[in-house]
């Protein structure tokens, strides 16, 4: 960004996407679950910002039918749903973890490469503990997750949270500011 | 809010002229002006939101408005603002706040009724943009460059000698410095409008990159200005102070030139916005 830029109120672009990281939930699932005692549950989510133009549209339906092609080999569930906030969700349902993170990584490559990258907001893997879910949230402008607990209505378990990232702080990227542990309530998963 | 700056930098520039007068030294004067103008910097969110009378909301309090402000923040990529909203009816949204950890964003509760979410989000990503784009900072700033070159002016002519005749007359002289460093300052201070102006269109285009919905944010600028001019003319006086991070200025008079306003026209800002759009749904053609 240049002197003029910043006189004049720059920034011409949304930040794009931060190198992916997402495959890192890979690894860090087997710690979770040898190491922690948590299950995940066999469902995963991404959520992005829908551009009412032809193109997003036409590019986000490609993708959806590319996700059922490849689904007829892995056995990916895939449901779409739209939130209350105007953000579109793709759902994916599979027992295989390593599916699910596979089917993530399709849908935010294909909207990279249709130069819609920027509208991707999170992607969401759920485990569980003692019954209840923790959600990994990873942010795919910052390139990094981070956990949410939410503890019935609208509040969030903050020890937990805390915990988690001092438990997995050598096997995820997490999002050093806590300032950006942005909650999802409400998520359709 | 403008005009308070303004009355604030000319009491800057008489506060110096007194100064001078009263025989203080050039690094005195720098360390006082420099002194209030950082005052003025880290005291500008508590100052404005008292103004408005607006209070900090949590997150259980105002659930919607948070979320809503959480998910433009991820796309904006930046960091959770406070979060306030004023009890008013006048339909308002302005951003406070030296730097992105210390900014809020507050909204009337006459925003939010008027306002389909759509609308609001494309408001509120504007008011995000100012934040991103550190305008507080900036444009306090600006006017700190403006209480300078006045009291430069000031110094040149106390210390420059250039008032051959008038020696012996110290009062008369004292009041043209004093005229004169005015002079400069309100030119830079329509300067700083102009820059003021600059941002705005900056902020909007800001939010339609944000959303990716311009008219969205075109279709909340008209409601706003259409809704406030029905809003009764003593609702209107008790807000105009905070003016500069407004959305739209509270006095849509047209009869005020645009060299005084802080905002461009709404009709100059609707056209940009159209263009964006215009722009969004080109990229489709080309593909």
């Amino acid at each position: 960004m240049g002197f003029l830029d910043a006189i004049l109120g720059g920034r011409r672009k949304l930040t794009q996407p931060a190198p992916d990281r997402l495959f890192a939930m890979t690894t860090c699932q087997v710690t979770l679950e040898t190491g922690l005692g948590m299950k995940h549950r066999d469902v995963a989510g991404i959520v992005f910002q829908p551009l009412p133009t032809a193109d997003f549209q036409q590019i986000v339906k490609d993708t959806e039918a590319l996700l059922r092609s490849a689904a007829e080999d892995t056995g990916t569930k895939v449901e779409t749903a739209d939130d209350e906030f105007g953000y579109s969700w793709i759902i994916l349902r599979d027992e295989d973890f390593e599916d699910l993170v596979v089917a993530m990584n399709l849908v935010s490559s294909q909207l990279q490469a249709g130069g819609y990258g920027d509208r991707l907001l999170a992607a969401v893997f759920v485990f569980e503990e003692n019954g209840r879910p923790i959600y990994f949230i990873y942010n795919f402008k910052r390139g990094a997750y981070y956990p949410f607990v939410p503890t019935g209505d609208k509040q969030r378990d903050n020890e937990r949270e805390f915990r988690l990232k001092a438990q997995l702080s050598g096997e995820l990227p997490i999002e050093p500011e806590v300032e950006r542990w942005f909650p999802l309530w409400g998520t359709p998963l | 809010m403008l005009f308070t700056i303004f009355l604030l930098g000319l009491l800057y520039v008489a506060f110096v002229g007194v100064l001078i007068a009263a025989g203080a030294g050039a690094i005195t004067i720098l360390i006082v002006i420099g002194a209030l103008s950082l005052a003025q910097l880290f005291l500008s969110d508590k100052i404005g939101l008292a103004a408005m009378g607006a209070k900090e909301v949590s997150p259980a309090e105002a659930p919607g408005l948070h979320a809503m402000i959480e998910r433009l923040c991820i796309q904006a990529d930046l960091p959770k603002p406070k979060v306030a909203v004023a009890d008013t009816d006048v339909p308002n949204a302005f951003a406070m706040g030296r730097n992105q950890k210390a900014a809020v964003v507050c909204c009337t509760t006459g925003i939010m009724n008027v306002l389909e979410p759509a609308e609001l989000e494309g408001v509120l990503a504007h008011e995000l943009t100012h934040v991103k784009n550190r305008d507080v900072m900036i444009m306090t700033i600006a006017s700190f460059f403006a209480s300078i070159a006045a009291t430069i002016t000031q110094f040149g002519f106390f210390f420059g000698g250039g008032f051959g005749g008038d020696d012996d007359d110290g009062a008369p002289a004292f009041i043209v410095v004093l005229l004169v460093s005015f002079a400069v300052y309100i030119l830079s201070f329509f300067l700083m409008l102009a820059l003021s102006r600059y941002r705005e269109f900056a902020a909007d285009r800001g939010s339609a990159l944000i959303t990716g919905r311009p008219s969205a944010l075109a279709s909340a600028l008209v409601k706003i200005s259409g809704a406030m001019q029905r809003v009764p003319d003593q609702d209107l006086r008790q807000v105009g102070r905070m003016n500069a991070f407004f959305i739209v200025p509270t006095s849509v008079k047209q009869s005020v030139a645009t060299l005084f306003a802080s905002h461009p026209p709404i009709e100059a800002r609707i056209a940009r916005l159209e263009q964006y759009e215009r722009e969004l749904q080109g990229t489709a053609l080309a593909a």
